[in-house]
């Protein structure tokens, strides 16, 4: 089974262009805010709050 | 007695879940720092052995911060739950600090842990670098301000109490940073540093004694051993500020810490015996006259109180404070030898070559868990009977319920933490016993199947 956690690039892999870089960058940090946000209001709505 | 019961049920409680909590944090802000101190030190020299550091124990982390995360919630239930009069009572002062430590802290850590695991290669080093070292800062964040409510209520400033009895921020600066704020920050903070330093050179000595050249755990070891022969004896300096301030503002608990039972000038030193609170002495005590005093930075003439300018109802429960003072300092000494002991190798042959050093590194390993719960210990139980100090008991603070439902959450949360976090530690503990793997390479031409065209190949044309 591959590894869930992503390693560092290999030195002979392509280099994503740094507009690729920086929208995974913003798409990854905003999925997490996004997840934790979802978890929060889940937990509040099942509360009743 | 109904209410007592829950009250002891509640407190019970509480014990139980955050002295499993306290674990996870005190893990997880040290090895956030020294994932982040892998990463860097990977990207400045290319050294293949701190990539395959980070990669390994990145593992641990994800695991270590997921289990925080899951018993941290626990904890904001439990106010509600069992500690609703409490909650009623301060949350216009706490609520915010938690809310702050929310939004500035955990928010942080959740942004950017998933690209910290799942987006090396589609964001590249540096930006994945700039992850790490947030999610770190985002630990200490969360650090600041747990401690600092924890603090507002050992020794509460900034507030004042409405005419319905419930408190309200006056100065929010002097609630933030109370008086016993800084240095308790401080001794988490190197507490924390000490306990990973632990963990992780228990874990790579356990790798060494099997194979002794394995380089991943040779420089873990070396790095562990740089972290805490620096760090405990800066934290004896620390935690003896700590003690200054307690002496200060909370002095019924220096009084059970020292089993100071008499209030008096020249208070003796007491290093061990068994504090019986009936009996207000110690038996079999072995004190040293004469260094009590000096000791708590006061001179031999001034009046030190002890436990009987304080009803009798009033006193913590001496003998587990007395004691669990003295497990985190014996550990603390341990931790100072161990590091020197660890140095003196380094410059000798190596500590891996000294079985008995990476035997005691092994045995030392969950030793910085045990003096931050010890220590947590003294907090908690020190200050009672107050939940806030001076201002609300905690017999007045817990809920309205009774001990039937609080008992039946207690087992609950009993067997589910014994499921989850005996599964959680399991696998942590399976992953550190196989220690980190080399970077693999790609096969070379002896490595390849004889007579295939592989094997026929040069290697700079092998896949």
């Amino acid at each position: 089974m591959p590894d869930i956690i992503e390693g560092p690039p290999e030195a002979d892999d392509p280099r994503p262009s740094w507009p690729s870089r920086l929208m995974w960058f913003a798409l990854l940090a905003l999925g997490g805010l996004a997840a934790t946000a979802a978890v929060a209001y889940a937990l509040r709505a099942m509360l009743g709050l | 007695m109904e209410n007592l019961d829950a009250l002891v049920l509640a407190r019970l409680q509480f014990a139980f879940t955050i002295a499993f909590h306290i674990i996870f944090p005190s893990f997880t802000i040290g090895l956030a720092s020294f994932l982040a101190v892998c990463e860097g030190l990977w990207l400045t020299t290319r050294r293949e052995v701190f990539r395959n550091l980070y990669l390994f124990w990145v593992k641990v982390f994800a695991i270590s911060f997921g289990m925080g995360v899951v018993s941290g919630v626990v904890m904001s239930y439990q106010l509600g739950t069992n500690w609703s009069v409490f909650s009623q009572v301060s949350a216009p002062v706490i609520g915010p600090l938690f809310a702050f430590e929310v939004l500035t802290a955990f928010f942080l850590e959740a942004s950017f842990l998933g690209i910290m695991l799942f987006g090396w290669k589609k964001v590249g080093p540096g930006l994945h670098f700039t992850s790490t070292v947030l999610v770190a800062i985002g630990t200490l964040i969360s650090a600041f301000w747990i401690i600092s409510a924890n603090s507002w209520m050992q020794a509460p400033a900034g507030y004042a109490v409405l005419p319905d009895g419930t408190l309200t921020a006056t100065d929010w600066w002097a609630v933030v940073f109370n008086p016993t704020f800084p240095v308790r920050l401080a001794h988490m903070a190197l507490a924390a540093f000490l306990t990973t330093a632990l963990a992780v050179g228990g874990a790579s000595a356990w790798v060494l004694l099997r194979d002794r050249d394995q380089p991943e755990s040779r420089m873990a070891l070396r790095m562990a051993i740089g972290m805490f022969a620096i760090v405990a004896p800066l934290q004896l300096v620390v935690g003896h500020a700590s003690g200054e301030i307690v002496r200060d503002h909370q002095p019924l608990k220096l009084a059970a810490i020292e089993a100071y039972w008499e209030t008096r000038a020249d208070q003796p030193q007491s290093l061990v015996g068994i504090p019986d609170r009936d009996a207000a002495k110690t038996h079999g005590e072995i004190a040293i006259p004469g260094i009590g005093n000096p000791i708590q930075g006061v001179s031999r003439d001034t009046v030190l109180k002890g436990l009987d300018a304080w009803p009798r109802e009033d006193w913590p429960v001496v003998w587990l404070v007395y004691w669990a003072f003295r497990v985190m300092v014996g550990l603390g000494l341990a931790m100072i030898g161990l590091g020197l002991w660890g140095a003196w190798c380094c410059w000798r042959k190596g500590p891996e070559a000294n079985r008995l050093f990476l035997m005691s590194s092994v045995f030392m390993a969950p030793m910085g868990f045990v003096a931050v719960i010890a220590g947590w210990i003294v907090a908690e139980v020190g200050r009672q009977p107050w939940v806030i100090y001076g201002v609300l008991r905690t017999k007045d603070a817990v809920s309205p319920v009774g001990a039937g439902q609080v008992s039946a959450s207690l087992l609950a949360f009993m067997v589910i933490y014994a499921i989850v976090f005996s599964a959680g530690a399991l696998y942590i503990l399976r992953l550190l016993n196989r220690g980190p793997a080399p970077h693999e390479e790609a096969p070379t031409q002896e490595d390849r199947a004889p007579g295939t065209p592989l094997a026929a190949a040069p290697d700079e044309e092998a896949p």
